[in-house]
This record gives C-alpha cells, sequence and structure tokens, in this order.
C-alpha cells in the first residue's frame, strides 16, 4: 500500500530527532530546524509538542530517549518491488549499480504492463557502450563539480571541442534524451547527449567560471474556447509550464503561460495543435509566428 | 468537531483538490460547491502546507482563487509527492513503531510476542508519568501488519513464533537510480521514499515536458500493476466527466498507456460483458477491487497487443462481434532545400504508418488507425506545409477544414498574400 504511515514526513522527521537525540543533541531549537527540514511548513505545531508532552512516548519530555539504536526501517516489500521493476528497464545500465537481495521479488511492474505511446522513436542509445561511459563522466563531474572537455558534431556536420562545467543532466521524457546542461561554456548552455563523440574528465588548470546561464523567458497569452473539451487538453497539455488562467464568460479562459524563449518553435506548433479552439492573443511577436504559419499553409491551396 | 490536522487519512479527496489546484485553478471558493466551505479551507491549507511556495493566489471579481502553479523544469523532485507522505496515524502507531524497531534492530535478534511485551513495558516506556498501555493483541496486529508490508518476519522455532526484521536491501549507492527513476518511472513516488531513506540528496537530474500530476494517481496506478501481475479481474469506480456519479466496472486490466505530451494515463481494459476493449482515464478511476484470477489474460493482452499496431492514441475501435474498423489518412508536405529536418520529425514523431518520399521536395505520410481523431492534433503541426491530405472519414476531413478556415478568419489571414 503507498498510502501509508511508514513512508510518512512525520516518521522520517521523528527518526531524526531521535537520530540527533542518540548522537547527543537535545537542544529544542535545534531538533526544531529537524522538523522544518524534514516535514511540512505547519508541522512544527504538531511535531515537538507531541513529543514534549508525551502523547508520542519515544522521547522524554527531557529529550531524553529510552531508544538505543538511531532508527531505520528495512526495506519494505512495495520499495523492493518498485527497485525490482526499475532494474528491469534499458536505462538502469546507465547506471553502475548492481541490486543485490531481489532475486526473489517480483517487479512492481514490467516493461509490459505499460506502453508510452507518443515518445519520440529517435532516442538516446541508453545500452551503447560508449554513450554509457560518457554519461558516467558527466554524472561523475556533476557531483565533484569538475570540468570535462568534450567533442561534439555540430548542426553544420562540423567537430567541435569544449570545455566546460556541466551543471545538470535535463532529460526529456517525450525526446526521451538527455541534454547536458553547462557552465562556463559562452557559446552554447545545452547539449544532446547524444551528439558528444567523446568526453572525459578535464585535469589541466585553466579555470572557468561556474554559473549557469540564466536562460531568457518569454510569456505567451492564450483565450481558449471551451469546446470538444478544449480547456481540460489545453490545461493539461501545458500543465507543465509555470502558468495562470482566467475565466473570462462561459466558454472562454484566458492563459499565460511563461516558457523559455529556446522553445519558441516548439510552442508555436503545440499551439496550433489545437486549432481554432486557442487564440494566441499575445506576445505580438509569438501571434506573428502563428500568422506567418498560417499564411504559408493557405499558400498551400490545400482546399 | 474534529480540530485540524495536517495529516490526511483518506487520499481519495485530496487527490481531486489537487487536480483541481493544479490543472485549472480558476475557481473561486465558492465555486467548489460541492463540498463545504470548511472542508474547501482545509484542503487548501493542507496543499499549502505540503507544497509551500508552489501555491499561488489570484484575486478576482469572484474572490480568491488558488493554484498551484510550477514550471516541472526547474525542479529536482516532484512535489505531488509530499502528499503521499501526510498519512496520518495514532499516538499507539507511531510509539510502537519506533519501540518495536529498536526491539528488532537487527535480523539476527529474534523475540517472543511476550518477550516483546515485557521489552515494550519494562525498557522503552517504565520512563513515562503516564505510561501508554499496549495490549498483546495490538502489538501482535501491529506485528502482523509489520510482517505484510515486509519489513519484519515471523519464524517458528520449536512451538514457538520469533519475530525479526527483515533483510533489508542495500540502497547506499542508489541516490541517483531513485532520483532518476522516482522522475520517470511508473509509480515514482516509491522512489521517491527510498530517497527519503537516503542520508545524501540528488540534485543531478532535471526534467523536461514533465508531467507530475499523474503523481497523485500513484495509488491506483499500482493496485492496477498489482492486478496485472497477478492476471486478475478488478472492480473499479469510473467518474466520468459527464456523470457526477461514479460508474462501477468489472473489467480485466491489460495494459496502462502512458502520455508523455499531455501527462495523462489511460488503462487499457476488457469488459467481458460488452465484449469489448475500452480505455479509461486513470485519474478518473478510484477504489481498485481486486477479484479473481482470469485465464483470459495472456490471451486479451496478445490480442491487445496486435491491435496497438492501429493505435495511435488510446483509442480502439472493434465492436462486440469484433469487427474492427480502421480509417485511412494521408498527407503531404512540402519541404524546401534545407528543411530534411522535418521528414526526421515525421519519422521520429508518427507512431505507427508509413513516411514515402514522392519528390525532392514533397513527401507523404499514410496509416490506418482505429481513430484518426487522435492523429488530428499531430498533423495540425504541419501547418506551413500540408498540400494535400485526405481522410477516409468524410466528416473528419470536413472539420479539419472548417477548422483550418476558423484559422485564418480568427487570425485574418487573407489568401494568396506573399510571405
Amino acid at each position: 500500500m503507498i498510502f501509508s504511515e511508514l513512508y510518512s514526513a512525520y516518521y522520517n522527521t521523528v527518526a531524526a530527532i531521535i537520530s540527533k537525540i542518540i548522537d547527543g543533541e537535545n537542544s529544542e531549537k535545534e531538533l526544531q530546524k529537524v522538523v522544518s527540514k524534514y516535514a511540512f511548513s505547519e508541522s512544527v505545531l504538531t511535531i515537538m509538542p507531541s513529543l514534549k508532552n508525551g502523547k508520542w512516548q519515544v522521547v522524554t519530555p527531557n529529550m531524553i530517549t529510552n531508544l538505543e539504536h538511531k532508527p531505520t526501517m528495512p526495506m519494505t516489500k512495495l520499495q523492493k518491488q518498485w527497485l525490482k521493476a526499475i532494474s528491469l528497464d534499458p536505462r538502469i545500465k546507465l547506471f553502475d549499480v548492481k541490486f543485490e537481495g531481489l532475486d526473489d521479488v517480483e517487479p512492481l511492474f514490467t516493461p509490459d504492463d505499460y506502453y508510452i505511446y507518443d515518445k519520440y522513436s529517435d532516442g538516446d542509445p541508453f545500452e551503447d557502450e560508449g554513450y554509457i561511459q560518457r554519461f558516467r563522466v558527466i554524472l561523475e563531474a556533476i557531483k565533484k563539480r569538475t570540468q570535462i572537455k568534450f567533442e561534439l558534431i555540430n548542426r553544420q556536420g562540423k567537430t567541435v571541442f569544449a570545455r566546460c562545467y556541466p551543471s545538470r543532466l535535463e532529460y526529456s521524457e517525450k525526446d526521451d534524451k538527455f541534454r547536458m546542461i553547462t557552465s562556463g561554456w559562452r557559446s552554447v548552455s545545452t547539449v544532446n547527449l547524444a551528439k558528444i563523440c567523446s568526453c572525459a574528465h578535464y585535469t589541466g588548470e585553466k579555470a572557468l567560471d561556474n554559473v549557469e546561464r540564466e536562460a531568457r523567458q518569454d510569456t505567451i497569452i492564450l483565450k481558449v474556447l471551451d469546446e470538444r473539451n478544449a480547456l481540460e487538453r489545453v490545461m493539461l497539455h501545458f500543465a507543465h509550464f509555470e502558468k495562470q488562467v482566467e475565466k473570462l464568460d462561459k466558454k472562454h479562459y484566458l492563459l499565460k503561460i511563461n516558457y523559455l524563449t529556446d522553445d519558441e518553435p516548439e510552442m508555436v506548433i503545440r499551439v496550433l495543435s489545437f486549432g481554432p479552439l486557442v487564440e494566441v492573443i499575445g506576445s505580438e511577436n509569438f501571434k506573428e509566428l502563428v500568422i506567418n504559419k498560417l499564411k504559408k499553409q493557405k499558400n498551400c491551396e490545400l482546399f | 468537531m474534529s480540530s485540524y490536522s495536517e495529516l490526511i487519512k483518506n487520499f481519495e479527496k485530496i487527490r481531486a483538490y489537487m487536480r483541481e489546484f493544479y490543472v485549472y485553478g480558476f475557481k473561486s471558493r465558492d465555486e467548489y460547491s460541492t463540498k463545504s466551505a470548511r472542508s474547501y479551507d482545509d484542503e487548501r491549507r493542507r496543499i499549502e502546507s505540503w507544497l509551500g511556495n508552489h501555491m499561488s493566489f489570484i484575486r478576482t471579481l469572484e474572490g480568491k482563487n488558488v493554484f498551484i502553479s510550477i514550471d516541472s523544469r526547474r525542479i529536482y523532485h516532484n512535489p505531488f509527492y509530499n502528499a503521499w507522505k501526510a498519512k496520518s496515524f495514532t499516538d499507539g502507531d507511531i510509539t510502537l513503531h519506533f519501540i518495536l524497531l529498536d526491539i528488532l534492530y537487527i535480523p539476527s535478534v529474534k523475540y517472543t510476542i511476550s518477550e516483546i511485551m515485557q521489552l515494550i513495558d519494562e525498557k522503552y516506556l517504565s520512563g513515562f508519568s503516564a505510561p501508554m498501555m499496549f495490549d498483546e493483541s495490538t502489538v501482535r496486529k501491529k506485528l502482523k501488519e509489520y510482517c505484510e508490508i515486509g519489513i519484519v518476519e515471523i519464524e517458528k522455532i520449536g512451538r514457538k513464533a520469533y519475530y525479526h526484521r527483515a533483510e533489508t536491501v542495500d540502497i547506499s549507492n542508489l541516490t541517483d537510480v531513485s532520483h532518476y527513476f522516482s522522475e520517470v518511472a511508473p509509480c515514482g513516488v516509491v522512489g521517491s521514499f527510498i530517497l527519503d531513506k537516503l542520508e545524501t540528496d540528488s540534485n543531478v537530474f532535471t526534467f523536461k515536458h514533465h508531467y507530475i500530476t499523474s503523481a497523485i494517481d500513484s495509488g491506483v496506478l499500482a493496485s492496477l500493476f498489482t492486478a496485472m501481475r497477478e492476471k486478475r479481474i478488478i472492480t473499479v469506480d469510473n467518474l466520468s466527466r459527464r456523470k457526477d456519479v461514479p460508474r462501477k466496472n468489472r473489467i480485466i486490466p491489460l495494459r496502462v498507456f502512458i502520455s508523455v505530451q499531455n501527462g495523462r494515463q489511460h488503462l487499457f481494459a476488457y469488459h467481458s460483458e460488452f465484449n469489448c476493449f475500452i480505455s479509461y482515464r486513470i485519474d478518473y478511476l478510484s477504489n481498485v477491487r481486486l477479484e479473481e484470477t482470469t485465464p483470459r489474460f495472456d490471451e486479451l493482452r496478445s490480442q491487445l497487443d496486435r491491435m496497438q499496431t492501429k493505435m495511435w492514441g488510446v483509442s480502439a475501435n472493434r465492436s462486440k462481434w469484433n469487427d474492427e474498423k480502421t480509417e485511412h489518412v494521408e498527407f503531404v508536405v512540402g519541404i524546401a532545400d534545407d528543411e530534411y529536418y522535418i521528414i526526421n520529425r515525421l519519422n521520429r514523431e508518427k507512431r505507427v504508418g508509413i513516411v514515402e518520399k514522392i519528390d525532392e521536395h514533397n513527401y507523404k505520410f499514410s496509416a490506418d488507425v482505429y481513430d484518426v481523431g487522435e492523429m488530428v492534433p499531430w498533423i495540425r503541426t504541419f501547418i506551413c506545409r500540408i498540400k494535400e491530405i485526405k481522410f477516409s472519414n468524410r466528416e473528419l476531413e470536413r472539420k479539419f477544414k472548417e477548422d483550418l478556415d476558423a484559422m485564418y478568419k480568427m487570425y485574418g489571414v487573407d489568401r494568396g498574400e506573399d510571405i
């Protein structure tokens, strides 16, 4: 069962508090910090008072515990089943890990139990040895905050050599691709991992700044006509953006979406996919892009 | 009247509110008419406590609207998982939990129930001025629950039953794995539970095109996976968007269909009463009850495998007499010399069908699927270069044309204008 107090923020917080006390920390101020770190914003009103007033008898009112060991919990059957399930995913090869103790465990699901039907078919080669090696170099550099040097083929088909701090790996489920987000490389801040032909840790002494470039954002304003269940479809489709919606009348809604300017071409076709049920109100620049597409279409004299 | 708590006993009620706040977020307090104002205030306050800064407010003429706005590209972990970590419990539950796991602190330590009872009273609770009283049946029940969950095991030695802690799995090197898969694998919240037990956090991965709302359906999804693994029939409540009262369905779950372009998840199932295959929105399903096993599971799943070659999305068109109808669609796109990436797009984005070269500047896509209507939004993404289009479903073709005309009018696009 997923919804269980065993996984709750409260149990985790109390476990952390007991561990602190066993380590000799019993100042209430310090223990409140544990609550702020592990629990919710209003949990301070409940957790420490419940421990202090003897409601939860694992810590005495003077912050002493009769427990002898720092609390730990073995993996539940559900957790083991989930781990077993992901051990069957081809992408697991990217990580240099072994799953021990799961031989007799049935997976929570298998790749046959679900189907991602709209994922693009040219995803990254997750099982390619070279790709895996490059992935691991980058992953290690991100964690150690060190530089890498790499070689990639750019859009013009030319080989480019570069050096950067990889700051994170961004994965798109739709594209089924990883992108390396870089710092310290002025020309480009995002590199498709599959485009990198070789990479290694940089051990030289040349310095780089280690600040990720701030991506430029824009806003579009859309007017949604709620016919053919358009409102729900639009809101779900754009759910992953920062957005705000306002009801104009019984059938019309105004939707503001913030997006990264680099993604503008993709945003244009995503808006077009809704046909006449979504009208671009702003920005003028974005509206112009949509109009240009429609003008070109009209010139195709389809009907 | 019970006092407010940020913890909850039942997930179902909060599931509906979270979806409303996240997906829509334009309703004022008064528009949540089916629930009481007090209930609304409590749920809003809880979600605010769990999600913190992700909650926003706007004042309109109708009142204050609450909504959840998250750019999922900028976060490392799905904040909706917090809702799954807010299960309520009793004072006895939490007290017993820590004491029992302290008594059974390693797998080699084994105790009978009477030894455990003695330790609880004499070692753990004796220092309290008003110690809790646990009777043996309560402790036995808790240990039985922990055996079912898999954290405690029971072993018979002679005529006595001994309890001991279950063996665990070493997760110390699984931080990155748990982080990545907690965001991309089904039931990722379980990965988040694992991350909570790890001492280091991971901020290595972020996610683009990341739909996080399905997190709130994880409970239903896990039950569906269990049913499929055990090849069981289920009874499930389905709340259609057209009806207020959920309808009970007795079905054989076959496969979960996940969209990474709109975040929706569907269950594809066989409905034996009508001899048909139906897809159900998982966010509308609740109260999954596992029933008897079915010998038909493998045969039905094979049928689905075959049907998937004619499905663009989640629709199938098969009558109760096993007749299958497909619709044909074909369209031609024109490309300029430097636009071969459009053909790459066609090839990588098509799920079924074929792409054929007509000449240097024209390529044709064609497919036969159960429901061409599902493909129309994708076809529209090629607007600006569609030179020919044919649907076997004439009504759909008329509608496509009508929609295109409506778009021209909407933006004042005139025929033949130079660009």
